[in-house]
């Protein structure tokens, strides 16, 4: 068979492409939307309604920086976390909106998992449907170190159940204040310990100029932050509670 | 009537739906730590409309692509049941009326219909130019479909332009902030489509358009000539946005059947009315 320059140029575009596509497909280490099955970026249709349904806007979406994943949604808890389809009530109680969390309702393809919002399913839910778990480093979390915080236990929309306020089975000493344990079992990853800690960049690195109003943040932790940090060493990893990809 | 009155109702009406949804689902409040640890959580936003052209939701109603939903069988090897019930109110009206979608519907079809006027006028000016392109949508489509398959990854999803429309309209309005894939990709289309050639994304290259013209390949509805008032004047030849001669109905029956996308527009420029839609014996 005699292959003209013209076809062969034809053909071997075709092999690149492909080789591009191979190239471009990867999973990346990232927190998907709660029900996101183990084929999501196979059966995502990047049709983007997940976000549009979320109460919070929490979902994100990916741009053509992150190859094949463009337009599959993420959930970044340093910016927007997940707060599982939760209303918080004017007496501090948190009431579900919706009979499923949304995101799964208005997936078309299955990729999110429909699933029931009531505290009980998503307790029992299944560890590949969840976001994350979050990982709590007890160096540089203000509660275990100078037992003044505790943000996350009160944040939790599992208080209780995933975020506990002491550690099952572990006698400490002279413990007075709450010291935030993660229950491996029921944390389903929402985000919003990571979200709320007050051991992140932001108020590290935050300097008060004259005039400037502070924070609640700044003037509650701002001081024992750099302390914990500086006693931690420059390549610990912030906040000190992180939402990390299950495996 | 003209029948492009009605198209444009129809189309505006798309557009309309497009800014409205986002718009109606997006949740105006900023995330703030310090309120958040004072017990305020932002009121939240719960809607029931969501979605674009690729996929649409009305309160527990969803309507699907029939290309989203083969890309997502063929990505996952699984067959999600509500997909397919999801696609089946296109499908039905593609089988019927042929692929409607792309003259009717498509909200990019209509910006580029609109955008000939700007090409009619860079044309005399001879800046705009006339690339002679042929029909590449089911290889494209084919390809695709290829790639979905052995890579296990939806692809059109990423990249169909009335999609990625409605979906930039969303980030706009809900994370105020657009993404730059898709940005590229419509001005890419509408620079090409102005300066080389007339339509031809819808043309040549959409392989969402190419799956729909399959679909309705054997439509009931389609455009049918009067041979007796026929004036043979060539004005439907013009009109067509996809270069078929509707002229030659009649007379040489091999009227481009798939190509066709009902718009209407020959029907409209035929100054004898010979021109007229029917079903199919």
């Amino acid at each position: 068979m005699r292959l003209s320059r013209r076809s062969f140029i034809r053909s071997s575009a075709l092999l690149w492409l492909g080789f591009f596509g191979f190239k471009m497909r990867r999973e990346v280490p990232v927190i998907r939307p709660p029900g996101a099955t183990s084929d999501f970026l196979a059966r995502c249709i990047r049709c983007g309604k997940c976000g549009e349904a979320c109460p919070y806007d929490s979902i994100k979406f990916f741009d053509i920086s992150a190859g094949a994943n463009v337009a599959t949604p993420y959930i970044d808890p340093l910016e927007t976390p997940c707060y599982l389809c939760l209303k918080r009530t004017s007496e501090g109680k948190d009431e579900p909106l919706s009979d499923y969390l949304l995101c799964g309702e208005a997936c078309p393809t299955g990729a999110l998992k429909k699933i029931k919002n009531d505290r009980d399913t998503l307790l029992s839910l299944p560890d590949e449907l969840k976001m994350g778990i979050s990982v709590l480093n007890r160096d540089i979390c203000l509660a275990w170190q100078y037992d003044s915080c505790g943000e996350c236990y009160y944040n939790c929309p599992l208080r209780d159940d995933a975020m506990l306020d002491y550690p099952p089975n572990e006698v400490i000493t002279g413990a007075v204040g709450i010291r935030p344990y993660v229950n491996e079992k029921h944390c389903v990853g929402c985000g919003m310990c990571n979200y709320v800690c007050p051991v992140n960049e932001k108020i590290a690195k935050a300097t008060v100029e004259p005039g400037r109003k502070l924070t609640y943040f700044e003037e509650r932790y701002a001081a024992m932050v750099r302390n914990v940090i500086g006693k931690a060493g420059r390549e610990v990893k912030l906040p000190a509670v992180r939402v990390v990809k299950r495996v | 009537m003209k029948v492009k009155v009605i198209r444009r109702v129809f189309q505006l009406a798309v557009l309309a739906v497009l800014i409205a949804v986002p718009i109606y689902t997006q949740n105006p409040i900023e995330w703030a730590p310090s309120r958040i640890a004072l017990g305020e959580l932002p009121p939240p936003r719960v809607s029931q409309v969501w979605g674009d052209t690729w996929s649409f939701s009305f309160y527990g109603i969803n309507i699907t692509h029939p290309l989203a939903a083969l890309e997502a069988i063929l990505a996952a090897k699984v067959v999600y049941l509500p997909l397919l019930m999801a696609t089946l109110l296109p499908l039905a009206i593609t089988l019927l009326l042929g692929r409607v979608f792309c003259s009717w519907l498509c909200p990019v079809g209509f910006l580029l219909e609109l955008n000939q006027r700007l090409r009619g006028f860079l044309r005399e000016k001879g800046i705009a130019k006339d690339v002679k392109l042929r029909d590449y949508r089911y290889h494209l489509l084919g390809f695709t479909l290829a790639l979905t398959f052995f890579f296990a990854t939806p692809v059109v999803s990423a990249f169909d332009p009335p999609h990625v429309f409605g979906r930039e309209l969303f980030y706009l309005f809900t994370y105020h902030s657009v993404s730059l894939g898709g940005i590229a990709l419509l001005i890419g289309i509408f620079a090409f489509e102005t300066l080389a050639s007339e339509r031809a994304w819808c043309r040549s290259f959409c392989p969402a358009g190419g799956l729909l013209s399959l679909l309705g390949a054997k439509r009931l509805i389609k455009i049918q000539k009067k041979k007796e008032r026929c004036v043979l004047c060539g004005e439907c030849n013009i009109a067509c946005p996809y270069n078929l001669r509707p002229v030659e109905l009649g007379i040489d029956k091999d009227f481009n059947d798939k190509t066709c996308d009902n718009c209407g527009l020959c029907r409209d420029a035929c100054p004898a009315g010979a021109l007229y839609y029917t079903i199919r014996r």
